[in-house]
């Protein structure tokens, strides 16, 4: 008996996305020479984040100089700030806050949308009921307020950045998992692997999950955007990194009383690095959701 | 495209332009309709209209101070400023004593026209002397949990006592009469004092004492902040919160005249023009509550307001060498320098193991000989304001020209000295420090400089922005160890400084620091009743020195401001404890159509 | 289809429940004590203590939650902690303000939209499909503050054109301070808008109907208007609705900047001045509507779409 089982052939009861799906998927990515563009963009922005991190470079962006308020010139490419700081070095601190918030708050968010999705579309019933109540009720909270009462508890500064952003973000993922996991927990694979023996866990995380791990992947990719622009909106109302830390939001702050003076370039440079980080990777995005699977194109 | 797109796209196009085009160019013709009238720009929202329940804010009691008046008000043009009679009939007569004043008020001023007076159809009723005592009794109800209630508490007769009963009793009685204030007749008070109180003058000038009608407390109850009845030059019209207050002119206001006294350069620069003349001067007067500097600069330069202070950023580009630059002076803007009467300070927890007490002395020593005040004077005020040498400002009564901080000179060298003498060397050893400060763009950016300056003696700074809530919270509760603050002063008396200092002034009082020195207790006893005098002012300079010595805050600056006025708006100047100004404004209504045209 | 409707009006109880529970518990446990500023520069010890037994602070938690769902259900949210005024009475002032910014912008940058997404239809795969699509995703790209702080210094300042902040309460003078706030929205609403409006069509011009349509004979512009438009217009017009209950806030930004009284402002200011009452009546009446906008929508496009399953 135990052997006639054991015969039967794994991988089409599995249906882990084949090399199919992602090979395809590459392959219609890489013909799409724009993406490609925002992709090696955002892998700059990375690679000069993590340098910035690692303090290979512009780890003296905090040095204060003489010249204050000073033009873009060849001994300060960007010009200067108030305190004679190097906006150029700025600049680059700014891009290693904006991917850091992009990165630990989906460490955070995307975790919690997925498990909550998963169980409450996977087990249905009182389960789901739960996680749906819960959510529409985190949602219907206006996020401006959420992100401030948790700034309250925490304090301010960069990790409670993190943390407010990760805890308010996750319900736009969880709905979607949730729907996709209603949809496939009736499909014929995943009986399949019950029949064979997969408990709850395994049928949820090892056999769907990666059907729609795409899903994940677009979500991770939108949430660098709304945590970036988040947090320009977090600084102008004092929310965000702490004082001294240099971050576009705090930037666009400082510009906005700079104007007057004529002192234009933290504005520019800010925006500029933001723009094309952002638009990338709405590029990016939009290609990625056309590549992976064109019926998603209706979701946000 | 179809006809209908296209139709349909035409039809939006069309329909936005045709909104749009008339509405942008509608004029703004309110402003014909307030030609006369004195545009104050508001720097934060004001929060109510009520003397007794309004908090002390100072931009709540600007807005108050045109409504209501006081017994005294101070004098507009003389310097320094001194209280005068406003509702009061001349100035009281003291007993020997001290003790008691008798005050006359003055005969047939009437209560501004208001609904609220039922039995008289409206028209305002004649003020007496009871309306002092009713006004008064107010701060110390605790239902109106007043800020103001310390003018009076622990000084008058009675008062303690009247409120600690109605706290009893659930709610205040206000049949019961208080010892302190007694209406001799319908224009005679007096006020009987505990122990002899030099600033009673002073802090009738103060909003908390100005008086207003029982009918209208009656009537409207929690709603007269938002609907004021005084006695003063203007009354209300409207206010759409947040937005815009607007008042008119008192046309029943009492015969006051704008004053002849001034100094010289009142006479030369036209202020004393409108001698004599019946005040108020305009038509009534528009408060418009806008927070962001900028668009306050900006929209001075349009023309809409009739003042504004220069805010930082816009500095350079106004003024140069202490002259306004050619472009401003063509479209007849003029300059107005003075000194205001505050102090800026970094403050000290006293009762933090770190810095505070002897144990900390040397710290805060150290600090305050880091700071590099010009530096500080430069990139924050553009070089407005003096190094304080002490908690006391100049042209306040008491001030010490001659004062010298050796610690306010910026020696790093004497700074490290001092920290190695603390013992800990270069800062090696020293916990970080946390130093509070409320949110905004400018308070952050000082911070940074606070922090940067400890750093170059190796002190470890953390920053912590607040909401003002939680700033002031944690100063309360004695949970902040450093704080970024000001205090300019409610009158020009050094005391109200030193008061900052008085032991059992401690936290939640004015004591932010809640500094306890023994030896600083019992000097500010004594001269808390002790009149103007040169022994007052002998003892004034040994407690600053203490202070100084102490050091429970380091002591910044003292402001100086610049305030740009419009080619048309005449007789201002400015003081920081005057509040009820507007009545001697005068708007040069051809000058402001023909400037306009220039901006 | 009733038994549905009852169904999701009853669910909305569960939800608000909801909540309070979590307004109160995250307001409650956060922010400055009140207390402290209602006093001012100088307050003792005992009033201290008398104030906060005024405000009910000293009861115990559990009790003044029941106090706050007490509140919600009537309706009676008190008085302001900060300016002593009735809320409701804040809330209505504000109103005014903030719809006259955000429901013109709102509705012409609807319009607008979908005007640009049908002719996107019509030229797409051309370059004018792509150019615009490029434009959008850039405008997306730029931060809010960026363009309010650009356009109030360059239109406003330099060029005059636009009041440069304030506001008129005046139905007819209010309109001047808010076009340019009004135009910032619109600005930064109809990239996403566009770009999603644009791919909802897309979804439907590639569908079964419209090739059989154009089979037929019929001419490109009449299949667009009439086929695509109307199907499309369902999940469009879900989107918008679930896009009005945040029109009552105002954009808090543009409020801010522009000086518009509006219940934006209102909102970060009550957060500012810990002013609890006040951001507990925003917060519910916003769930509220937002529960309520969510409730119209799905019952909307139950009734709609004949293929929506009733669970």
């Amino acid at each position: 008996m135990a052997n006639a089982q054991q015969v039967v052939n794994i991988s089409t009861v599995s249906q882990v996305p084949s090399a199919g799906l992602w090979m395809d998927a590459f392959r219609r990515l890489r013909k799409d020479r724009l993406a490609i563009l925002c992709l090696a963009i955002i892998s700059t922005y990375s690679l000069v984040a993590l340098l910035a991190w690692l303090g290979v470079i512009a780890s003296d962006y905090a040095a204060i100089g003489p010249d204050s308020y000073a033009a873009p010139s060849a001994k300060h490419f960007l010009g200067t700030d108030i305190f004679g700081r190097d906006v150029l070095l700025r600049t680059i601190q700014g891009t290693r806050i904006a991917i850091s918030i992009g990165l630990v708050t989906s460490i955070i968010a995307i975790p919690i949308g997925v498990v909550l999705g998963a169980v409450a579309g996977y087990f249905g019933s009182f389960v789901d009921e739960v996680v749906v109540w819960f959510y529409t009720t985190v949602d219907s909270i206006p996020d401006l307020l959420k992100i401030i009462a948790l700034s309250f508890v925490l304090g301010r500064g960069l990790f409670s950045v993190y943390i407010s952003i990760g805890f308010t973000t996750w319900v736009g993922l969880c709905r979607l998992i949730r729907g996709e996991f209603l949809k496939h927990k009736e499909r014929d694979y995943v009986h399949a692997a019950s029949a064979l023996g997969a408990s709850h866990t395994r049928r949820m995380f090892v056999h769907i999950l990666p059907n729609v791990f795409h899903i994940v992947l677009i979500n991770f990719s939108l949430r660098f955007i709304i945590g970036i622009k988040t947090e320009v909106v977090l600084s102008y109302l004092g929310l965000g990194v702490e004082p001294g830390q240099p971050s576009w939001g705090v930037m666009i702050d400082d510009a906005k009383l700079e104007l007057a003076r004529g002192v234009w370039w933290q504005l520019v440079a800010a925006t500029v690095a933001m723009f094309f980080l952002v638009l990338s990777f709405n590029i990016f995005t939009d290609a990625l959701r056309e590549a992976l699977d064109p019926k998603l194109r209706n979701t946000k | 495209m179809t006809d209908f797109l296209r139709r349909y796209f035409l039809f939006t196009v069309c329909l936005s332009f045709s909104v749009i085009v008339p509405l942008g160019c509608t004029k703004n013709e309110s402003s014909d309709e307030f030609e006369n009238y004195v545009h104050e720009p508001v720097k934060a929202n004001i929060k109510g209209l009520d003397p007794a329940t309004t908090g002390g804010d100072l931009y709540s009691a600007v807005a108050m101070g045109q409504i209501y008046e006081g017994l005294m008000q101070y004098s507009y043009l003389e310097r320094p400023i001194k209280p005068e009679p406003s509702l009061a009939d001349g100035m009281p007569v003291i007993s020997k004593d001290l003790k008691t004043y008798e005050f006359k008020i003055k005969k047939g001023v009437l209560f501004h026209d208001d609904p609220c007076f039922r039995t008289s159809n409206g028209r305002g009723r004649e003020l007496t002397a009871d309306d002092f005592i009713f006004s008064w009794k107010r701060l110390a109800d605790p239902a109106n949990h007043s800020d103001g209630f310390w003018i009076f508490d622990g000084k008058v007769n009675g008062i303690t006592e009247w409120r600690d009963a109605a706290v009893k009793r659930g709610a205040a009685d206000y049949a019961k009469p208080i010892d302190g204030f007694e209406a001799v007749d319908k224009y005679t008070l007096k006020i009987h004092l505990k122990r002899p109180y030099p600033q009673l003058l002073y802090v009738l000038t103060m909003t908390p004492s100005y008086v207003l009608p029982h009918e209208a407390v009656e009537t409207y109850g929690q709603e007269l902040q938002n609907h004021p009845v005084g006695t003063g030059p203007y009354k209300f019209r409207s206010w759409t919160r947040n937005a815009r207050l607007i008042y008119d002119k008192n046309p029943n206001y009492r015969n006051e005249l704008y004053p002849s006294n001034g100094e010289t350069q009142d006479k030369t620069e036209g202020r004393l023009d409108d001698a004599g003349k019946k005040l108020p001067l305009n038509d009534g007067v528009v408060f418009t509550e806008i927070i962001e500097d900028q668009p306050r600069f900006l929209n001075f330069r349009k023309g809409e307001f009739d003042w504004v202070e220069i805010p930082k950023d816009n500095f350079d580009s106004s003024v140069v060498n202490d002259e306004l630059t050619a472009g401003f002076k063509d479209q007849g803007v003029v300059l107005n320098k003075s000194i205001d009467q505050d102090v800026t300070f970094d403050g000290f927890n006293m009762e933090d193991p770190v810095v505070g007490g002897a144990k900390g002395k040397y710290i805060r020593q150290a600090m305050t000989a880091a700071i590099d005040t010009e530096n500080l004077i430069k990139k924050f005020y553009n070089g407005r304001a003096v190094s304080a040498q002490g908690p006391v400002p100049p042209s306040v009564v008491g001030y010490d020209p001659g004062r010298k901080n050796s610690l306010k000179t910026y020696d790093i060298g004497l700074a490290k000295t001092l920290l190695k003498k603390a013992g800990y060397p270069d800062g090696i050893g020293l916990p970080e420090i946390v130093y509070e400060t409320p949110d905004g763009t400018t308070m952050r950016q000082m911070s940074e400089f606070f922090q940067q300056e400890m750093g170059r003696i190796g002190i470890k700074v953390r920053i912590s922005m607040n909401t003002w809530p939680q700033f002031v919270d944690k100063i309360k509760n004695r949970k902040a160890q450093m704080f970024g603050l000001a205090w300019a002063a409610d009158y020009p008396d050094a005391e109200n400084f030193f008061q900052l200092f008085y032991g059992p002034n401690s936290s939640p009082g004015p004591n932010q620091s809640n500094y306890n020195n023994p030896e600083f207790n019992k000097l500010y006893d004594k001269v808390a009743v002790m009149a103007d005098t040169p022994e007052r002012n002998a003892i004034y300079h040994k407690m600053e020195d203490i202070l100084v010595e102490d050091c429970p805050y380091i002591y910044d600056v003292h402001r100086k401001s610049f305030v740009l006025t419009n080619g048309w708006f005449k007789n201002y100047k400015r003081n920081l404890s005057l509040l009820n100004y507007v009545k001697y404004y005068r708007i040069d209504t051809q000058a402001k159509r023909k400037l306009r045209k220039k901006l | 289809m009733l038994s549905y409707i009852i169904r999701r009006v009853l669910y909305v109880i569960p939800v608000l429940f909801g909540v309070t529970l979590i307004t109160f518990v995250l307001f409650n446990l956060v922010g400055g004590n009140p207390v402290y500023q209602k006093l001012g520069k100088h307050g003792s010890e005992a009033e201290v203590r008398i104030l906060s037994h005024e405000m009910g602070l000293d009861l115990p938690l559990a009790q003044q939650y029941l106090f706050f769902l007490k509140q919600c259900v009537t309706f009676d949210f008190g008085r302001s902690w900060s300016t002593n005024q009735q809320i409701g009475e804040m809330i209505s002032n504000g109103i005014g303000p903030s719809l006259s910014l955000t429901v013109p912008a709102f509705v012409t940058s609807v319009l607008l939209s979908i005007v640009v997404s049908l002719a996107l239809m019509f030229f797409r795969n051309t370059a004018i499909d792509r150019g615009i699509v490029v434009i959008c995703l850039a405008g997306i790209s730029i931060s809010m503050l960026v363009y309010i702080i650009f356009f109030q210094y360059f239109l406003s300042y330099k060029a005059g054109i636009f009041p440069i902040s304030g506001y008129d309460s005046g139905l007819v003078s209010r309109w001047r301070y808010l076009l340019l706030p009004g135009i910032i929205w619109i600005i930064v609403s109809l990239g996403a808008d566009v770009l999603l409006y644009r791919t909802v069509m897309l979804d439907e011009v590639f569908q079964d109907y419209v090739r059989t349509a154009r089979a037929k004979g019929l001419s490109e512009k009449f299949v667009l208007f009439k086929h695509v438009l109307k199907n499309a217009m369902i999940p469009i017009i879900t989107n918008v609705v679930l896009e009005i209950p945040f029109l009552y806030t105002g954009s808090l930004l543009l409020e801010n900047f522009f000086g518009i009284p509006g219940l934006g402002g209102m909102t970060v200011q009550a957060l500012n001045n810990s002013d609890f009452p006040v951001i507990k009546a925003m917060t519910y009446i916003g769930s509220i509507l937002y529960v309520g906008f969510n409730l119209i929508s799905d019952i909307c496009y139950a009734w709609v779409d004949p293929r929506v399953k009733l669970e």
